[in-house]
């Protein structure tokens, strides 16, 4: 199984910048995902994104993400135009007002949601959090938690699989088409997967300190992290997408 | 020289637990040592690793009395970190033990934490991967890599430390017997070339044997016994007592010590065994020889007519010890699975089948064996009805398994999972193993009436939570969920892992019933001795295909499929295979313990 966040090699530009560029790069993008307010605007950051997986081979993951998210949007879409009632009617309880701001939330959805997953497609979760310690002064204590989180999302999933796969076995009727029912069924098995979870916790946090967790430093990182021309340049572009978030 | 480890007196309780998990345990380690502890589980091996790396007693909460020294410094007055410097630990837990999601950043971790100066850094991370012979590895995601490989990666990162000491809890509980024996390989050359003292927890007593210096015998908290491997092994009885597997090479030479034919030094490996054998029936053949001469009477046994008799009675006696092929099926019998040239793949990759044809047989065990990722778990998944496959069909009782659904299956398929803690979900064992039995539709009070008789059988506490017993009792409250049941065919998925000889002969034996009342087995295994000594077929798997199968004899004395599989066969039949080329034929085939040592002594004693 393949997890949308995991890291894809290369050495294109966007690989090479400064993973806190990259950081600030996807939240500058997400800024001016929230304060723009024409569709050019929210459709150009939203193109942007795209083309930038394009160029870090990543358009096959996105597009997957999509797929998820698109339905999500749509129910968005939906809740908005029924909820918000401005300007002329156009059928029923349809306004044109609550459609085009059901539409820029539909759109704002996803300008938000993609940039981030795009940025941790292309940095390597420790190359991250290392530089956050390094660049950022984030104590290692908080990005070693973040990091460990991470790592743990494809173990769990793997071990809830297990989980499932035992239990289905057994006659345990997952392959139910009731939706209910099957989450009734579901409900049990959070205890083992807790039981395992606390387990497997409790040995990373003796594993780390065994390797002298406690004794790691901001300088301690073998890789630096140092800024570099085309980093500086990228800031420029973030300032550029906030300013152009706020003025259109 | 004075010892790196100093274990004095210790005795240590968790917190909560009402037993103490190490009572009185002194122990000495030297520097430079290659030491192997084996016991049953709940022994308190674990806790003694814990204890080593200092993990007790700052990690886990409890009484903790006496005192371990490492390298002089007690472990209660120097920091876990201080004493990590020294002591390098390993955990069981592979995964939970990776900080990092690529192998140069899982090896950078500790290097960097230890304020290991940077020039240093990239010398010693490549040393290290050599060491352990991983160097292409350098910038794989973990998450790609095999059991063997995680293995062989943790100890990397650890050794990248130069720790003085290595401690290991189960290193190769996972592994297929290669990769096992890859991994006490690479510790052997840590050992040897670097001279860090190892101390490895291991259930293999074959490796065991081989590897160690110093072998120590856990029960009940205690150390019983500690020696060489040699002085170890000799004490057969003793071990059966605590339920220690002892190697069969060691059964063999120690039943033909009890019949008064060799000194009582227990052979550790095939090669010991073989030449021992061999050395006792050409020197009695001498002996022999002379004496006949002296006494110059029966002319009938001259050597050439001993050989030819002993030949003429070999197919007699190999036909007696070889276990029947498949003896239940004779009458005739439809199989109660078929495979019908069956494949999948799964799509992100992984261990896919091809074209897997055979059938299983009502009260025929069959044995699935290959190296781990040949496709053997894919085989099991797609009997249970957990996998469909993408072409040709799977049939169990009569079921089509693409059309059924996994829940029907369930109802006369049952699986034993390698792990019970994935099929444990009911606040008591009664539950526990009612809950089947439930699910396939029989009323709750005729359910519980049967897990009772069935926990009973097992010595299981009813209405304990099953979380609440050891790893061991765990697997027994699964294995009696599966027999509840009453399938028609079981499906055991290393069922030996992680468990002691007695609860794997528990196990086995069990299974073995079953199998006689009529159920069909299909095991996936890696112990090669249970495969031996339990399945009636075999069936060897190699990148997804079947490469061969047979009676498990006949499988286990084909060099070319043995090859084909990457497996060694069990000691045994490797040793009976060299005795049928050098001594006599009629040891070929021959596959249990009791049965080398009668001929053996037939052919001392009578030529």
């Amino acid at each position: 199984m393949v997890n949308v966040i995991d890291y894809i090699p290369g050495r294109t530009l966007l690989h090479r910048l400064n993973p806190v560029t990259k950081l600030a790069l996807a939240a500058s993008i997400i800024i001016a995902t929230f304060l723009a307010n024409t569709f050019a605007l929210l459709i150009a950051l939203l193109a942007l994104t795209f083309c930038l997986g394009i160029y870090v081979h990543a358009a096959g993951r996105l597009a997957s993400l999509l797929k998820l998210l698109v339905p999500l949007a749509i129910i968005m879409f939906v809740l908005q135009t029924v909820f918000v009632h401005e300007g002329p009617v156009l059928w029923g309880f349809i306004t044109v007002g609550g459609m085009t701001a059901a539409a820029k939330m539909a759109l704002r959805l996803l300008g938000i949601a993609l940039p981030l997953v795009l940025m941790l497609m292309v940095t390597k979760i420790t190359d991250l959090a290392n530089a956050c310690v390094e660049v950022l002064h984030v104590p290692y204590k908080y990005a070693f938690t973040f990091t460990t989180a991470l790592r743990f999302v494809p173990v769990f999933s793997q071990e809830m699989n297990a989980i499932t796969e035992a239990q289905t076995a057994r006659g345990v009727e997952y392959d139910t088409s009731n939706p209910i029912k099957k989450l009734q069924l579901m409900l049990p098995l959070c205890i083992p997967l807790l039981i395992s979870s606390v387990g497997k916790t409790d040995a990373t946090a003796l594993a780390a300190e065994q390797r002298g967790f406690y004794l790691r430093t901001r300088a301690s990182s073998y890789k630096r992290y140092p800024f570099h021309a085309i980093d500086v340049a990228a800031f420029v572009l973030c300032v550029v997408l906030i300013v152009g978030g706020i003025l259109l | 020289m004075q010892d790196i480890i100093d274990i004095d007196h210790v005795s240590f309780a968790y917190a909560e637990a009402p037993e103490r998990s190490l009572n009185d345990i002194t122990l000495g380690i030297a520097p430079g040592e290659f030491l192997g502890i084996i016991g049953p589980s709940g022994a308190g091996k674990s806790t003694l690793c814990s204890a080593l790396s200092g993990a007790i007693p700052h990690h886990y909460a409890g009484e903790f009395f006496g005192a371990v020294r490492v390298d002089g410094q007690d472990t209660c007055d120097v920091s876990l970190t201080d004493i990590a410097r020294t002591v390098g630990s390993v955990l069981q837990d592979i995964d939970a033990q990776m900080v990092a999601s690529v192998v140069e950043d899982e090896m950078l971790f500790g290097l960097e934490n230890f304020g290991v100066p940077h020039d240093e850094i990239p010398g010693r991370v490549s040393w290290a991967l050599e060491t352990v012979g991983i160097a292409d590895l350098v910038d794989r995601e973990i998450a790609t890599l095999s059991g063997g490989q995680k293995q062989k990666v943790a100890i990397a990162a650890i050794l990248a430390l130069q720790p003085r000491v290595l401690v290991l809890d189960e290193p190769t509980a996972a592994l297929d017997p290669e990769s096992s024996r890859a991994v006490f390989e690479t510790l052997r050359r840590i050992n040897q070339s670097e001279g860090i003292t190892v101390v490895v927890v291991e259930q293999k007593v074959a490796l065991l044997s081989e590897y160690c210096e110093r072998v120590a015998v856990m029960h009940e908290g205690r150390v019983e016994l500690v020696g060489t491997p040699a002085q170890v092994f000799s004490h057969t009885e003793e071990l059966r007592r605590i339920g220690v597997d002892s190697p069969r090479t060691v059964r063999v030479s120690n039943s033909l010590a009890a019949a008064g034919l060799c000194p009582a030094t227990p052979c550790l490996t095939v090669n010991e065994a073989a030449r021992l054998i061999e050395g006792l029936v050409t020197a009695r053949g001498a002996d022999r020889e002379v004496s006949e001469s002296a006494g110059s009477t029966s002319a009938a046994t001259t050597p050439s007519t001993a050989s030819a008799a002993s030949a003429a009675a070999a197919p007699a006696e190999s036909g007696r010890c070889a276990p029947a092929t498949s003896p239940r099926n004779a009458a005739g019998q439809d199989p109660i699975v078929t495979f019908d040239d069956v494949t999948f793949s799964y799509p992100g990759g992984g261990a896919s089948v091809n074209n897997l044809t055979f059938s299983l047989y009502p009260g025929e065990t069959l044995a699935l064996i290959g190296q781990n990722g040949a496709g053997k778990t894919t085989a099991t998944k797609l009997l249970n009805g957990l996998l469909k496959p993408s072409s040709g069909h799977v049939t169990v009782a009569g079921l089509d398994t693409r059309t059924a659904r996994t829940s029907q299956i369930a109802r006369h398929v049952a699986t034993l999972f390698q792990d019970p803690d994935h099929q444990i979900c009911k606040d008591t064992v009664l539950d526990e193993i009612a809950f089947g039995l439930e699910l396939a539709g029989v009323s709750p009070a005729e359910a519980r009436g049967r897990a009772r008789v069935a926990a009973e059988r097992f010595g299981l506490p009813l209405d304990e939570p099953p979380f609440s017993l050891s790893r061991g009792q765990r697997q027994m409250v699964a294995l009696a969920s599966v027999i509840v049941v009453e399938p028609e065919v079981i499906v055991l998925d290393e069922p030996t892992s992680g468990l002691d000889y007695r609860e794997c002969m528990t196990v086995m034996e069990t299974v073995s019933q079953m199998a006689q009342q009529g159920t069909a087995v299909l095991m996936v295994c890696h112990d090669m001795e249970v495969v031996s000594d339990f399945a009636d077929r075999a069936m060897v798997m190699a990148n997804g295909r079947i490469q061969g199968s047979g009676a498990t004899l006949d499988v286990f004395t084909d060099p070319d499929l043995m090859r084909a599989a990457c497996i060694a066969p069990p000691q045994v039949i490797e040793l009976t295979e060299r005795l049928a080329r050098t001594v006599s034929p009629a040891l070929h085939g021959v596959s249990e313990v009791a049965d080398v040592a009668r001929m053996v002594k037939e052919l001392v004693q009578h030529g």
